[in-house]
């Protein structure tokens, strides 16, 4: 895919020229299964200690369990 | 956008309203104009709960009148709390009720005693299984998903204890349940407590019957229906991104359409499978038709569209709309929402309606009975009707041309997963941007399509107002339909129709500003999303701490109460629309719109302007980002070494 170039401003104000966005023509004819990239159960479970760790990490703090409540 | 003088500002509604006054059929529009609402049973002031009535109990606009009171001797306070929370009841019932059955299929799968269904997604079974503390080890998966089975079926019949997913929610919301004593027990019981309650001679103190309803409703949100959402996804797979169409243009002139229509997902499924059958597709051919063509209608569409990107013929007013095309060679129907006026709309068409569920037969429909054990079979038999009925089309056929992309399945495994990636999955980018301001909050706008107001209009002028002010919105049924079809399912809606800081998340990120969470009982997802939300931090400690809002602008059903009264329990501020069911009685309303806020520090709102309650809705976000503190613009400083150097040093 070609890149796209656009100017921008940068934080000095010089005028730059950085990499735009850029997407893959046409519409997407399957769903996007990402949950299919954990294969095994390791995997899994693993990834539900970190990815969904507001419920099944033990050491997940959060907001919960400051100090200094909101 | 049309005015309110027209029916819909949906034009493939519109031409089609207008076929059917062409062809002389009567629709859900013409019977709304034609039958205006009972004033009294309206603002809730009739009780018809013994033979000694039906009593209208309406209290005196005038002041020094004596207030009227039931052939019993019940207050107006007391009629009004017991028809609102026979709402709730009826609302729970239906989800709950859903959910045994899917739960039913999921231990019978689970057990290997059907053949059709398997488990599709380990992870989410996993996730139920670590909820509800059972062990997975080097378990067979077989073994864990009898157990998650068994534990989820014991949910319904639960007497004693806490619903387990209850326990999902944040700390400190189950600990206010506990305090208040609306931490529900089990999913039957709650609903029974209430029907009870609401009996002649029972519960007889407004503020108690409204407790209860929460609790009830509770027992929906985070019991019945999540166990719906959470079984299904295990047996169908949790909602990942895909992008499908929507909309009457759906339907195809040369294939045999099937429209399946309802709420639960076990025959969709079914027909899924089978519309890919080969052999149906050549029998199809035969018949003379291209090919098979299957689109849905309702939550069930939701169900089929969100896992397999179906697309979607319409929503609830768009139901008979879809036969009188005159293209519908079939329409399923299982449960919940489904117009009895189908039969005479089929009628005059050649569309076979088909009821699919022994608790929902309609009078003049054929019925063609889903079984767990048969359902592959059961739905090849209801493909085969409809492409033998190809044949017989009479009228002529006009199909809209509109059809609109959208992008759905935003489970919240998969907002976490999208903000995030795999490594980093998190729901920090979306905190971090709420602080920051580019995301004013959050908004679920939910719920049915109501006659009585002008199809899709205010979902649409509340959505746009809350994406235009910078607040994301999460959407489900009947709502997140309306919204497709207006376009704003597509992550170009971001940059169209969102706020300079909204549109660059969404930007940044690659989501539309309105994200489709799924069907009526994934409202249980929007719970999760807020409850990730609060739990990932810097947003205060609970659901009610957050600057979010909910709403049902067009609600028609007895299940949005439900939902509206779970989001109010778990301390979401919730504007419904349309009308509301105890205007008639002031001190119950404000019980339910400032007196629940002190209890459940969330609180219910009715104003039937969509722009005005998006308003509200905006108001309040803002009044919880002030409480947090995070209600001032701060200018992002950005330090070069030497000002590094410079603190360093300090």
């Amino acid at each position: 895919m070609k890149e796209k170039l656009e100017e921008k401003k940068s934080f000095d104000g010089k005028k730059v020229k950085v990499v735009g966005a850029t997407f893959d023509k046409g519409k997407p004819d399957s769903p996007y299964y990402w949950r299919k990239k954990l294969r095994s159960r390791d995997e899994i479970l693993e990834y539900l200690r970190t990815g969904e760790r507001y419920w099944f990490n033990e050491e997940w703090y959060g907001s919960e369990k400051r100090k200094t409540p909101a | 956008m049309a005015e309110k003088e027209t029916k819909s500002v949906d034009q493939a509604s519109v031409e089609m309203i207008e076929k059917a006054a062409a062809d002389g059929v009567t629709t859900v529009f013409d019977r709304a104009a034609k039958m205006k609402p009972c004033p009294i049973g309206a603002e809730g002031s009739c009780c018809k709960h013994c033979s000694m009535g039906p009593c209208r109990v309406q209290v005196p606009k005038k002041e020094g009148v004596p207030r009227p009171v039931g052939v019993c001797g019940a207050t107006a306070e007391t009629i009004s709390a017991r028809n609102f929370a026979r709402m709730v009841a009826a609302g729970a019932a239906s989800h709950g009720d859903h959910a045994r059955s899917v739960a039913e299929l999921f231990l019978a799968t689970a057990k290997g005693e059907v053949s059709d269904f398997e488990i599709r997604d380990e992870q989410k079974l996993y996730q139920i299984a670590m909820d509800f503390g059972v062990e997975i080890g080097n378990r067979d998966l077989k073994d864990i998903a009898i157990e998650v089975g068994e534990m989820a079926l014991a949910e319904f019949g639960r007497q004693e204890g806490e619903i387990l997913f209850a326990k999902r929610a944040p700390l400190k919301r189950q600990e206010l349940w506990r305090e208040t004593g609306t931490m529900p027990r089990g999913i039957d019981r709650e609903v029974v407590e209430l029907m009870h309650r609401t009996h002649m001679g029972v519960d007889q103190d407004y503020q108690s019957l409204l407790n209860a309803a929460a609790r009830c409703a509770l027992s929906d949100g985070w019991g019945g229906s999540m166990i719906s959402t959470e079984l299904q996804d295990v047996l169908f797979g949790d909602p990942v991104p895909v992008a499908s169409q929507i909309n009457l243009g759906a339907l195809k002139e040369d294939h045999v359409n099937v429209v399946v229509h309802g709420h639960e997902p076990l025959l969709p499924e079914m027909m899924v499978l089978a519309s890919q059958d080969p052999e149906l597709q050549k029998y199809a051919q035969s018949k003379g038709a291209k090919g098979l063509n299957l689109a849905g209608m309702c939550c069930s569409a939701n169900e089929i569209l969100m896992r397999h990107g179906i697309p979607v013929a319409g929503n609830f007013l768009q139901q008979e709309l879809a036969i009188i095309t005159g293209a519908v060679e079939a329409m399923t129907v299982d449960v919940q929402c489904e117009m009895q006026s189908l039969v005479d709309v089929a009628k005059c068409y050649h569309t076979k309606l088909i009821t699919t569920d022994p608790r929902a037969h309609i009078e003049g429909a054929t019925h063609i009975e889903f079984s767990h054990d048969d359902g592959l079979n059961v739905a090849k038999r209801i493909i085969r009707e409809a492409i033998d009925n190809f044949s017989n089309r009479k009228a002529e056929v006009q199909i809209p041309s509109q059809t609109v992309d959208t992008v759905v399945g935003f489970s919240h495994e998969t907002i976490n997963y999208l903000l995030g990636g795999l490594y980093r999955a998190s729901y920090r980018p979306l905190n971090d941007n709420i602080i920051n301001g580019r995301i004013r909050g959050i908004a679920g706008v939910v719920g049915c399509n109501n006659a009585r107001t002008v199809h899709d209009d205010d979902h649409l002028k509340m959505i746009l107002e809350l994406v235009g002010n910078d607040v994301i919105v999460l959407t489900t049924g009947c709502s997140a339909m309306a919204a497709g079809k207006y376009g704003l399912l597509t992550p170009e809606a971001a940059h169209k129709h969102a706020g300079k800081g909204l549109a660059s998340v969404c930007e940044a990120v690659g989501i539309p500003p309105v994200l489709h969470m799924g069907a009526c009982v994934d409202n249980s997802r929007i719970l999760m999303a807020a409850t990730a939300v609060v739990k990932d931090g810097g947003l205060g400690d609970d659901i009610s701490d957050l600057p979010a809002a909910g709403a049902a602008p067009e609600w028609m059903s007895e299940k949005a109460i439900t939902i509206g009264q779970y989001f109010v329990s778990s301390g979401v501020y919730t504007v419904f629309g349309v009308t509301w069911p105890t205007l008639g009685n002031e001190e119950v309303t404000k019980h339910l719109f400032e007196g629940f806020e002190e209890i459940f520090k969330g609180k219910w709102d009715f104003e039937a302007d969509p722009v005005k309650a998006a308003g509200k809705m905006i108001e309040h976000i803002d009044s919880k980002r002030k409480a947090l503190g995070i209600d001032k613009k701060r200018e992002r400083v950005l330090y070069d070494m030497a000002k590094r150097r410079e603190l360093e040093a300090a």
